[in-house]
C-alpha cells in the first residue's frame, strides 16, 4: 500500500502541510476558513529537532498496530486497503490508543473530545499535505518504493 | 485440524483472526457463557451511563465478523469440563466437541471478598439489591433496578468501583464509596495523585460519598455493618473488590496453575496442545521476576493474536508485559503505564498543578514508568514505547526528564528515520 513518508533533509519546517492537513480535515475544504474558523487539528505533526531541522510526521499505518489492539470500542480499525481509520461514532475518547501509538501520531484533539490521526485522505486518494509540500519533502509513496531506500539509514 | 475457543472476549476474538490470517480452511469453533457477539467489555460503565446505547454496545466487531471468519459461535454454552487426554470438551448442555487445538480464553471472574451475608446475597441473582459489574448482563441489570431514589453503596474504589460511580452518577440518589485502603485506586496511584482524582469525583459527581479504611463486617438486607461499627442503609450495594483469573475449568483439566493459568513464551500451556490468553494467565513483569496477573484488554488482545498465530502453527514469542492505563473519570483522563515506586526509581515531577500531574520514573538510565493526570494532549505513546523497548535515555537527543511536551525528535535521526519509515512491526 501506499504511505506518506517524510524526507527531512528536504524539510523546511514550514509547516504548509498542517495548513493544508486543516484543510483536508475540515467540512468546508476552504483553506481560510479550515484554518482561522473551524476547529481542526492537523494530523500531521512538523517537528523541530535538536540541530534546528525539521521533519513531518503523522500514523504510520503500522502493520501490527497497536493502536486498534489498544482500542475497546472498535473505533480505530484498519479498512481493506490496510489504512488504520478512525471512526469517531463509536469512541469513548478513552485514549488508549493515545497511550500506545509509538510514534504520539494519534493525539487527543484540542477542541473536543475525539482523537485526531491520520487517514491518508482515503476519500480523494490524494493526501492534500503531500501534493501541496514545497520541497518534496513528504511522499506519498508505495511501501516497496521505500525498501529499496531504506539503505540510506541502515 | 480443529480450533476450538472457550471465551469470546479480547483474547478470543482477537485470536480467531490470527488463525485466519494464516489458516482459512479449518473449523474453528468458540464458545461462550454470554449470550451476545464480542463487545468491549470496559465500555458496559458507558451503558450504564447512557453515553453508548444498546446497538452501539456491539461497535468492536461488524455483526457478520462470525461468518466472514468462518468461526462457529456457541452462545449461552458453559463447557463443564475439558479432557486433555483425549482432547475432548463437554458442555452444559451435554455436548461434546473435540479439538487439536485449544484455546482457554476464560477471561476474570470478580472477586468475592469474604463477608458475613455476601455470598447469599449474591448467590440470589434474579431478585437480588447486590450486583458485581464485569460484564454486560451486570450492566443490563443494574440499569433496571436502579431508581432516582437509590441509595447506592460501592464496595471497591478501584478501577471498576469508580466507573460504576462514574455511570450511576445522576441517576441514583447518592452513592457511597467503600474501601479498606487510605486511597482510591491504591494499586494504580500513590497518595498525591489518588487525591487529585478523588477530589475530582467528589466535584464532578452527583451526591457521591467516600468511605475509606472502612470496611464492612456484615451484609443484611438493606442495610451494612461497617467496621467500625455504624450501620448505613443501602437500596443497591455493587462489589467491585477486584477479579481473579478464571482457572476453575483449567484446573480441573489438570494444567498448571500459578496465581493464573501458567504459559510458557508462546502460550502454551502445560499440555502441549492447550494455550491460554487474557486475564486468566500469569505472565512474567517486565520490572520484576514474579508473575503477575493483569486484566488489561490491551494485554489480552495482544497475548490472544499470539496465540491464535502459534495454534496455526507460526512460532510467535512474546514477553514484555507492564501494567497499563487509559482512564478517564468525569472527564478527567489519567494515563499511565510500568512502575513508579521502587529501589532505585528516581521520579521526575514534570508538571504538577492542582489538577495536573506528569510524572515520569527512571531507573538505571531506562524509562520504567510514568503518569499523566489531565494531560492529555501530551503524545504519551512515545513514553510507552521507550519503557517497552528499554530504551537507554542517554542515547537520545533530548533530555527526556525536564521535557514538557514528549516528542518523536528524542530519537537520533538514523533512528527515527528508520523507524518512521518501517512502522511499528
Amino acid at each position: 500500500m501506499k504511505k506518506i513518508y517524510s524526507f527531512e533533509d528536504k524539510c523546511l519546517g514550514c509547516k504548509l502541510c498542517e495548513v493544508y492537513c486543516k484543510t483536508a480535515r475540515s467540512k468546508s475544504k476552504n483553506i481560510i476558513k479550515a484554518n482561522k474558523e473551524e476547529n481542526i487539528d492537523s494530523a500531521i505533526i512538523v517537528e523541530k529537532t535538536n540541530k534546528d531541522t525539521h521533519f513531518a510526521l503523522q500514523c504510520r499505518h503500522c502493520t501490527d498496530a497497536k493502536c486498534i489492539k489498544a482500542c475497546i470500542s472498535g473505533a480505530i480499525f484498519k479498512d481493506e486497503i490496510g489504512i488504520v481509520r478512525y471512526d469517531k461514532e463509536k469512541c469513548v475518547s478513552c485514549l488508549s490508543c493515545v497511550l500506545v501509538c509509538p510514534f504520539g501520531a494519534v493525539r487527543k484533539s484540542d477542541f473536543n473530545s475525539t482523537v485526531t490521526k491520520c487517514d491518508l485522505c482515503f476519500s480523494t486518494g490524494k493526501p492534500l499535505c503531500v501534493s501541496n509540500c514545497p520541497n518534496d519533502a513528504i511522499k506519498f509513496l508505495d511501501e516497496k518504493e521505500i525498501d529499496d531506500r531504506m539503505e540510506i539509514v541502515k | 485440524m480443529k480450533y476450538l475457543i472457550i471465551g469470546n472476549s479480547a483474547a478470543g476474538v482477537n485470536a480467531i483472526e490470527a488463525i485466519r490470517r494464516l489458516d482459512q480452511q479449518n473449523n474453528i469453533t468458540v464458545i461462550s457463557e454470554e449470550n451476545y457477539q464480542i463487545y468491549g467489555r470496559p465500555l458496559i460503565s458507558y451503558y450504564l451511563s447512557g453515553k453508548i446505547k444498546y446497538k452501539n454496545m456491539f461497535s468492536y466487531k461488524e455483526k457478520d465478523f462470525y461468518t466472514k471468519k468462518k468461526a462457529n459461535l456457541l452462545l449461552n454454552t458453559k463447557v463443564n469440563s475439558i479432557n486433555t487426554k483425549i482432547k475432548k470438551i463437554y458442555t452444559n448442555d451435554n455436548l461434546s466437541l473435540e479439538y487439536d487445538k485449544l484455546l482457554l480464553a476464560t477471561g476474570s471472574l470478580p472477586f468475592i471478598p469474604c463477608i458475613k451475608g455476601l455470598k447469599q446475597h449474591i448467590d440470589n441473582k434474579k431478585d437480588s439489591n447486590v450486583f458485581t459489574f464485569l460484564t454486560f448482563e451486570d450492566s443490563l441489570r443494574l440499569k433496571n433496578k436502579i431508581k432516582k431514589t437509590s441509595k447506592v453503596v460501592v464496595l471497591g474504589a478501584g478501577l471498576i468501583g469508580l466507573k460504576v460511580v462514574e455511570g450511576l452518577s445522576g441517576q441514583v440518589d447518592n452513592i457511597t464509596v467503600i474501601d479498606l485502603s487510605d486511597r482510591i485506586m491504591a494499586s494504580v496511584l500513590n497518595e498525591i495523585e489518588a487525591n487529585m482524582v478523588k477530589s475530582h469525583i467528589e466535584k464532578c459527581g452527583d451526591n457521591v460519598f467516600f468511605k475509606l479504611k472502612t470496611g464492612i463486617s456484615e451484609v443484611r438486607n438493606d442495610t451494612l455493618l461497617l467496621s467500625n461499627n455504624t450501620v448505613i442503609d443501602y437500596d443497591i450495594l455493587i462489589v467491585s473488590v477486584g477479579v481473579k483469573p478464571n482457572v476453575e475449568l483449567a484446573k480441573n483439566a489438570g494444567l498448571k496453575i500459578g496465581k493464573g493459568i501458567i504459559v510458557n513464551n508462546y502460550l502454551q500451556t502445560s499440555n502441549k496442545d492447550v494455550y491460554a490468553a487474557g486475564d486468566c494467565i500469569e505472565y512474567e513483569d517486565l520490572f520484576s521476576n514474579n508473575k503477575k496477573l493483569y486484566a488489561l484488554w490491551t494485554n489480552a488482545t495482544r497475548q490472544g493474536e499470539l496465540a491464535g498465530y502459534n495454534m496455526s502453527g507460526i512460532k510467535m514469542k512474546y514477553s514484555r508485559y507492564f501494567a497499563i492505563n487509559a482512564i478517564s473519570f468525569f472527564g478527567m483522563n489519567l494515563l499511565s503505564a510500568g512502575i513508579t515506586t521502587g529501589k532505585d526509581i528516581h521520579n521526575y515531577i514534570i508538571e504538577s498543578s492542582i489538577n495536573t500531574f506528569h510524572m515520569i520514573s527512571i531507573l538505571n538510565n531506562k524509562l520504567v514508568g510514568f503518569v499523566l493526570i489531565n494531560c492529555p494532549n501530551k503524545r504519551a505513546g512515545i513514553y510507552t514505547t521507550l519503557i517497552n523497548d528499554g530504551i537507554d535515555i542517554s542515547t537520545l537527543d533530548y533530555d527526556i526528564t525536564t521535557m514538557k511536551n514528549i516528542k518523536f525528535s528524542i530519537y537520533p535521526k538514523k533512528n527515527r528515520t528508520k523507524k518512521m519509515w518501517q512502522g511499528a512491526a
